[in-house]
């Protein structure tokens, strides 16, 4: 637990200072303060300049048994698994730089403190699209990104980190550096480490450096939003979209509850009943002609009650609302919790209704926002913390019985450590060996494995 | 050393007509394409995941060596059973258990042929998109244990993208689930560690695959050229121009002719330099996107231009290309292919050197490449009889490794480590990196039952714990 106590401290601060210099380290109590995470106030947070202070920083954890909490901007640190103990809060913001870019191979290497934005708009420059899209990308650091596997709507045209990424440079949990993967598009040296280290969520190492793959911007971009009056027409439009030639870029849903804090998502207003499906279309204007002609038909023959098709200004007001309604709910709500529930991409609308279902017998709103493509829908409870865990025990068995999963992701903490347990797996034992191999003394971020592991 | 007994132990859980063990069955598993060879001890072949767990169970507690094998087509040494042992073979477990659709998945075991998948994909279609050119023999576990990549792998991405879950038994013959048909399963993604793992960490025994729906349309452009600079200069300019077609594949004038010799493809055999551009996608757009190739192409100094519509054309050009290792093998039985990827923007110097290396070396190197992503498969081409000769390929070989480490590339872009690659590997990682790969196997498979000696190198070859750094 808090450690603040505990007589390896004191040597611990001025240690760290040595590594990183005074300036760099703080312990002030209002500072740590601003770390608070899972109700634990860190004893020290230290900024990293680069990769070899981090092994130093981590070598220097293990020595005095200071668990270490790697942070990028902090934005992903209170979703999932509670941690168990943090020490000293390793934040890697300083290591903002871009350290190569190579735009005849679409590659950039980068420091793993850049935010995701910053990159945007470097590459925008080049005409070039780093494609990965998660929600908070205004502020949230590539290398948090990474260790989170965090994905966006266009997942769907681009698939997830372990696509995108092409090489990790890493400190262990015992402080080694080590380099995975490489810059070129295929690979197959070795054991592929660095797609381990996407989603490992810093309890494997931490994430210094990466390169990572660029496309061209589109030629063209437009967005397609859809209403519908019930959740089966909107499925049945997707469902169609899944098995013909068309490769939208995004095909994202949000319903009335899920909207109704943020601001208009497209040109109309959405009613509590409704649901809208935003869907992204880019390429060349041959191709993009071709989308927006047949999905509209799909959507004419599947009862749409409203269609706009957005450009421009008008398109990314309507994707910065889309983005915007999480932190809208969940502001508005502070009891509110948001969960994850991925399924087979046939049993989208199953789930769709089993969570209201759900929200019905606990007589509570539920909003679902989801990634239409990949078979992930994401509930809003409005719930007070009493009913919480036995919401998050149906919304768990709903999504199984229909042979997927959830989980919680933001919730009030005692929610969080009441039901945030991951899913019981047969290959939970593994992951654990894993993690005590990598780190015998249990340093990196303890406790978010989950459920058990540590 | 496997005993008699073991082998009828094998024998009762597998059956009799599952479990070989004469001198000309053992010999037929002892090599494959490169020159090394390793006589196995007993070759097993199990039906379902229960026997595959039976065999390691007892495998296990003798801590007898194991060699998973798919069809056997690795280019690496891969499954030589260099430790004798036993070979266990997955091509029985064949079944396409189902294929989904509507939910883009397909299940299938571990021994079913690439193609089979896609020839009853395609009725409905589906594609499998990973398709490397030994797609009518090589096997999904096989595809999976190398990571396997293909022509189409420039647009559609390599395997990794597109296995799910995946079902593996354990050194010890647990069976574990990783993955799922549902997407983002939380915990570790342990199946990223068995792909392109060469059977060192488990054997899979059944996969769920990601599959797609087929592109409208397809085209194939015949690009050709005078010079191979002038056609790899093409290829990086396509690739700089933001375009990216289905696949982008390059062929020299010694390959093409090799080809024509057992292949009629119609590829001309007097140019330097060949490009087979596959376009698809919508067929509104393919109009469009031929053009914009031609003229990248024409500005490179493009002799000939020829373009295939029909479903027979287009299977005609492919056969020439997907049966280039084969007509090799034909007219010379021995030769090294490598396998070495450069950064995309690489490609023009990378070729200009391979090609100062044949000269150097007076070895005749023939070459095709998945362009697109700078994966060069440089053939080095020598006379068994000839020590010399043999000597001089395998130099020139390093030497072309080497260069591409030296461009910021890799040892291998698909064809994996295996045993040929092995001696090179600490040339790209150090030692802290194979420390952390051994940590990794060393969770999967303490005793290092599965396929020993293939993919790391052995840890007591060097110090592999944390490097002394120069304090601060
Ligand atoms: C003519 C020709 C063309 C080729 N073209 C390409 C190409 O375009 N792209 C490409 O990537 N490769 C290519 N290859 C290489 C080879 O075909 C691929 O690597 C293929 O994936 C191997 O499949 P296989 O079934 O033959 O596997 P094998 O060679 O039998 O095994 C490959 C590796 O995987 C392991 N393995 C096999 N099955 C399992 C299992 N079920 N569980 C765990 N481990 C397992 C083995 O131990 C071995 O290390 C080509 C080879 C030839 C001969």
């Amino acid at each position: 637990m808090d450690k603040t106590a505990s007589p390896e401290q004191p040597a611990l601060g001025p240690r760290l200072a040595g590594i990183v210099g005074p300036e760099n380290v703080a312990t002030d109590r209002q500072v740590t303060k601003t770390y608070e995470v899972d109700g634990l106030v860190p004893a020290a947070v230290v900024f990293a300049a680069n990769t070899e202070q981090v092994s130093q920083i981590v070598k220097a954890g293990n020595e005095s048994g200071a668990s270490i909490i790697p942070w990028g901007s902090g934005s992903k640190q209170a979703v999932g698994p509670c941690l168990s103990s943090a020490d000293i809060v390793l934040c890697l913001k300083p290591m903002n730089r871009i350290i190569e870019l190579n735009t005849g191979n679409f590659s950039v290497e980068i420091g793993a403190g850049l935010s995701n934005a910053a990159l945007q708009k470097q590459m925008g420059e080049h005409r070039l699209l780093f494609p990965l899209d998660p929600l908070y990308l205004e502020t949230s650091t590539i290398g948090g990104e990474l260790a989170t596997n965090a994905s966006g709507p266009r997942r769907a045209a681009y698939g997830t980190a372990r696509d995108i990424v092409l090489g990790i440079t890493a400190v262990t949990p015992t402080g080694d550096i080590i380099h995975t993967g490489g810059r070129t598009m295929k690979n197959v040296a070795g054991i592929d480490l660095c797609k381990l280290y996407i989603g490992s969520w810093g309890t494997l190492g931490i994430i210094t450096e990466a390169v990572l793959r660029l496309f061209p911007l589109p030629e063209v971009s437009r967005s397609l939003c859809l209403t519908f009056a019930g959740i089966e027409d909107a499925f049945r439009l997707v469902a169609r979209l899944l098995i013909s030639p068309l490769t939208p870029g995004s095909v994202e849903l949000i319903d009335g509850v899920a909207g109704r804090n943020s601001a208009p998502i497209g040109d109309s207003p959405l009613a509590e009943d409704e649901v809208r499906l935003l869907i992204d279309i880019s390429g060349n204007r041959e191709e993009v002609e071709r989308h927006l002609k047949e999905i509209s038909a799909m959507a004419g023959a599947n009862q749409v009650r409203h269609i706009a098709t957005l450009e421009g200004e008008a398109a990314t007001r309507a994707w910065n609302a889309y983005r915007g309604a999480h932190q809208a709910v969940l502001s508005a709500a502070p009891s509110a919790f948001q969960g994850k529930a991925s399924v087979p991409l046939s049993r989208q609308a199953d789930m769709f209704k089993a969570i209201k279902e759900i929200g019905q017998k606990y007589r509570v709103p539920t909003g679902i926002r989801g990634h239409c493509y990949n078979g992930i829908l994401y509930p809003y409870v409005v719930a007070g913390d009493d009913h919480a865990v036995s919401i998050i025990g149906d919304l768990k068995k709903a999504a199984a019985d229909l042979g997927g999963f959830f989980i919680v992701e933001s919730a009030p903490l005692p929610v969080r450590k009441s039901a945030g347990a991951l899913p019981r797996r047969s290959d939970r034992a593994l992951m654990k060996r894993l993690k005590t191999e990598f780190d015998p003394n249990n340093i990196l971020n303890p406790g978010k494995l989950g459920e058990g592991a540590d | 050393m496997v005993k008699e007994s073991f082998i009828k132990e094998l024998a009762k859980i597998l059956g009799r007509e599952n479990v070989l063990s004469a001198r000309k069955d053992l010999l037929a598993y002892s090599y494959d394409s490169t020159p090394e060879r390793g006589m196995p001890e007993v070759i097993v072949f199990p039906r379902s995941t229960a026997q595959v767990s039976a065999v390691m169970k007892a495998v296990h507690r003798e801590k007898i060596p194991v060699v998973p094998r798919g069809a056997g087509t690795n280019l690496s040494g891969g499954t030589i059973p260099t430790s004798g042992g036993v070979v266990l073979e997955l091509s029985r477990m064949n079944r396409i258990l189902e294929i989904d659709s509507a939910n883009r998945r397909a299940t299938v075991e571990p021994g079913v042929v690439n193609l089979d998948l896609q020839n009853a994909l395609a009725p409905l279609g589906f594609v499998f998109p990973p398709d490397p050119a030994s797609q009518k023999s090589s096997t999904l576990g096989g595809n999976v244990g190398e990571n396997a990549g293909g022509p189409h792998c420039l647009k559609y991405g390599v395997t990794s993208k597109y296995v799910c879950g995946m079902e593996i038994v354990l050194a010890d013959g647990e069976i574990v689930e990783l993955g799922g048909s549902a997407e983002d399963t939380p915990g570790y993604d342990l199946r990223a560690l068995l792909i392109g793992a060469e059977g060192i960490l488990g054997i899979v025994t059944r996969l769920v695959l990601n599959i797609v729906p087929l592109p409208e349309t397809s085209w194939i452009l015949l690009a050709v050229f005078e010079t191979l600079e002038d056609a790899s200069q093409a290829v990086s300019d396509i690739i700089s121009a933001g375009i990216i077609p289905g696949a982008l594949e390059l062929m020299d004038k010694t390959s093409c002719w090799v080809i024509e010799q057992s292949i009629s493809a119609g590829y001309p055999t007097d140019a330097e330099g060949v490009l087979l551009i596959e376009l698809e996608g919508l067929g509104d757009s393919l109009d469009r996107q031929a053009k914009d190739i031609s003229e990248i192409c024409r500005k490179n100094k493009m002799r000939e231009l020829r373009l295939a519509k029909t479903t027979d054309e287009k299977a005609v050009l492919w056969q020439g290309r997907r049966g280039f290792f084969g007509a090799v093998a034909r007219i010379c039985p021995q030769y090294v292919v490598m396998d070495g990827t450069v950064p995309r923007n690489m490609i023009v110097p990378a070729l200009r050197k391979v090609g100062e290396v044949a000269e150097k070396y007076k070895v005749t190197i023939a070459n095709v490449a998945h362009a697109g992503d700078g994966n060069l498969h440089p053939l080095i081409l020598f006379d068994v009889n000839s020590e010399k000769e043999k000597k001089a390929a395998k130099e020139a070989g390093k030497v072309i490794l080497k260069v591409c480490l030296d461009m910021g590339g890799t040892l291998t872009g698909e064809h994996g480590i295996g045993l040929e690659k092995l001696p090179t590997m600490k040339a790209m990682f150090r030692p802290a990196d194979l420390a952390a790969m051994h940590r990794v196997k060393s969770v999967f498979d303490p005793d290092s039952i599965l396929n020993p000696g293939k993919l790391l190198p052995p840890e007591e070859d060097g110090p592999h714990h944390e490097e002394k750094e120069a304090p601060a």
